[in-house]
């Protein structure tokens, strides 16, 4: 028989729903052990943009001692076409000094790590290389509480009032737990979007040049249009310090429908001259690829039970908009779990009704605020895809046809552009699209 | 046992094919338990087999000669959770790999 070992609070992962949770509890004095199933915290995860508004808060000097890549001093938006491109860039001088418009390229093995260690300088316990099998439950009357974890090939039992499951997109205790607990699951099935990430190694000053960055500064820019094949979804180019992270985010359901391959999608992306001048002379470091829930906030179900909370992308709570806004969202909804957890601590009230306090402030959250904009996103693989194909494809022809030197008076010129790119095009049907897309967008 | 094929074949040039990408990640390999398994009976009736295309690191595969007989590379399962959602005739049975195993990122 094993020991059974009791603790104030279990998280289960140590990504940033999890860690940052661990951290607030245990600067609040609670203890809390993190099982976390990879080698070390974030041997696992991958992600894009770290957006720091939450994690300012929780670690105010965190710039100065984070493993940050770049900061993101400028922005890109492309069309990608098979005859050409556009491409807006922007940006503020603003960004590129403190806090830096709270928009960075970390890399998630690393980052993971230091939130870690920092979650243990503030007294909480990691358990990493260790798999939560299943939730260990206790009936109480009528109902079935929440009351540890069972870790994989482990004699010992876990035990706390209250566990957070912060497992991440896959999120199979998750499942498991709200079929077993019979805990309502959104209005819709959750949809997801499949990530993949390429790392190219590349000098500093190369990457400076090619994105025309002042040292030390970095550069964000998305693409859509013809590599995706009319697909929701879209590349993505971030610079680290001597790397470019590339990748792209395309809707599963849409790639599974047409029979595409995420790889060739890839090679099809990275073969665009508008892209492979970025990484030319580069040296692939590291592949990888992970889900991402983006049903919206009608996907997210319950998320308290009795003992039990869940946080970050096992709740399904990422803004699948523009921002794709995952690792922020993930941070916040930890956070508040552990307001929640440490309230129930202080009534000695583990229920469901006490732990809800999480849900009424995730509701009254700037996270809800900007999902509730979202609601009709699961719509968005039905509308997106002609506009996906067609828009891209028309605006980059329009503006080939504006600045085409031909001799004819310029007035002309403009009227056959404008008459080529609306040909064929029903008007209503367009501007519908459109105008649910912006809903969509939030 | 480890598998750091990382570095071993520069490639030149950018595009590559899926394998020359696989030699890149870092695996800690679990060869006595597989974390996946597929029901060959279901596959053997199943229709486009989403499984084949839809994985990124090309963990399934058609045998040669045996059409509807699916052989499944765990060891290069990049943790991504897509074919468990993408297989909607219940064909597979995924679980995490032990802890510590599998992929580990060095980036992310
Ligand atoms: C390609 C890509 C690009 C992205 N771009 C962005 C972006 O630009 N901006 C942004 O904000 N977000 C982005 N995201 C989303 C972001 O990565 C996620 O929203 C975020 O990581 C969620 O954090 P989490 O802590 O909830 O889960 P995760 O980071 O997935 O962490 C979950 C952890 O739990 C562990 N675990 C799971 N199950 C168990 C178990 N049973 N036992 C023990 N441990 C377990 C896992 O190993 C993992 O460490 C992107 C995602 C991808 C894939
Ligand atoms: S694993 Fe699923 S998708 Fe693949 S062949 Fe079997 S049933 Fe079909
Ligand atoms: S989890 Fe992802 S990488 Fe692993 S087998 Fe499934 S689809 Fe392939």
């Amino acid at each position: 028989m094993g020991e059974e070992i009791e603790t104030q609070v279990i998280v289960v992962g140590a990504g940033p729903a999890g860690l940052t949770a661990a951290h607030r509890l245990a600067r609040e004095g609670l203890e809390v052990i993190v099982v976390e199933r990879g080698p070390y915290a974030g041997a696992k995860n991958l992600s894009g943009l770290l957006y720091s508004t939450v994690l300012a808060q929780e670690i105010p000097d965190f710039a100065s001692r984070a493993p940050l890549e770049r900061p993101v001093s400028q922005r890109g938006i492309g069309l990608l076409t098979p005859e050409g491109f556009s491409l807006l860039c922007f940006g503020s001088r603003k960004w590129s000094s403190p806090p830096y418009n709270h928009t960075w390229v970390v890399y998630r093995a690393q980052f993971d790590r230091w939130l870690a260690s920092e979650a243990e300088a503030a007294g909480a316990t990691l358990l990493e290389g260790s798999v939560v099998e299943d939730l260990l439950y206790q009936e109480e009357g009528s109902r079935t509480k929440v009351v540890g974890v069972q870790i994989r090939g482990e004699e010992d039992t876990f035990k706390a009032p209250v566990v957070i499951l912060a497992e991440g997109a896959v999120g199979l205790v998750s499942e498991r737990a709200r079929g077993r607990l019979g805990m309502s699951s959104g209005q819709i099935p959750q949809s997801y979007g499949l990530g993949i990430k390429e790392i190219w190694a590349l000098p500093a000053s190369t990457i400076e040049d090619r994105f025309g960055l002042e040292p030390g500064c970095g550069a964000a820019m998305e693409w859509v249009g013809s590599p995706f094949q009319g697909l929701v979804g879209g590349g993505f180019l971030y610079t680290g310090k001597e790397t470019l992270a590339l990748g792209m985010i395309v809707k599963l359901e849409n790639m599974k429908k047409a029979k595409l391959s995420p790889q060739d999608l890839m090679e099809g992306f990275k073969a665009n001259p508008q892209i492979s001048r970025y990484i030319k002379g580069g040296e692939l470091l590291e592949y990888g690829a992970h889900l991402i829930p983006e049903g919206g906030p009608k996907a997210v179900g319950q998320l308290c039970h009795h003992g039990l909370i869940i946080v970050g992308d096992a709740a399904g709570l990422v803004n699948a908009s523009i921002y794709h806004e995952g690792s922020n969202l993930a941070m916040l909804s930890g956070r508040l779990a552990a307001e929640a957890a440490i309230q129930a601590h202080l009534l000695g009230d583990f229920s469901r009704g006490s732990l809800s306090l999480y849900e009424k402030m995730l509701g009254e959250s700037f996270l809800m605020k900007d999902l509730q904009r979202l609601k009709n996103i699961e719509r968005a693989h039905l509308v997106f895809p002609r506009l996906m194909d067609e828009l891209p494809s028309r605006f980059t022809g329009l503006l080939a046809d504006l600045f085409e030197q031909v001799q004819m008076p310029k007035q002309e010129i403009r009227k056959h552009a404008f008459q080529k790119a609306l040909e064929g095009l029903p008007k209503f049907k367009t501007v519908l699209d459109l105008w649910k897309m912006r809903r969509m967008l939030g | 046992m480890s598998k750091e094929h990382s570095g071993q074949k520069p490639w030149e040039g950018l595009q590559m094919p899926l394998e020359e990408k696989l030699y890149r990640v870092r695996y800690e390999v679990d060869p006595d338990h597989p974390h996946i398994k597929v029901n060959q009976e279901i596959c053997s009736r199943c229709g486009d087999r989403v499984c084949t295309f839809i994985c990124p690191a090309g963990v399934y595969v058609e045998s040669p000669g045996q059409p509807g007989h699916i052989q499944v590379r765990h060891e290069n399962c990049l943790e991504c959770g897509t074919c468990r959602v993408a297989c909607t005739c219940e064909g597979i049975t995924w679980d995490y790999p032990n802890g510590g195993m599998g992929v580990r990122y060095r980036f992310g």
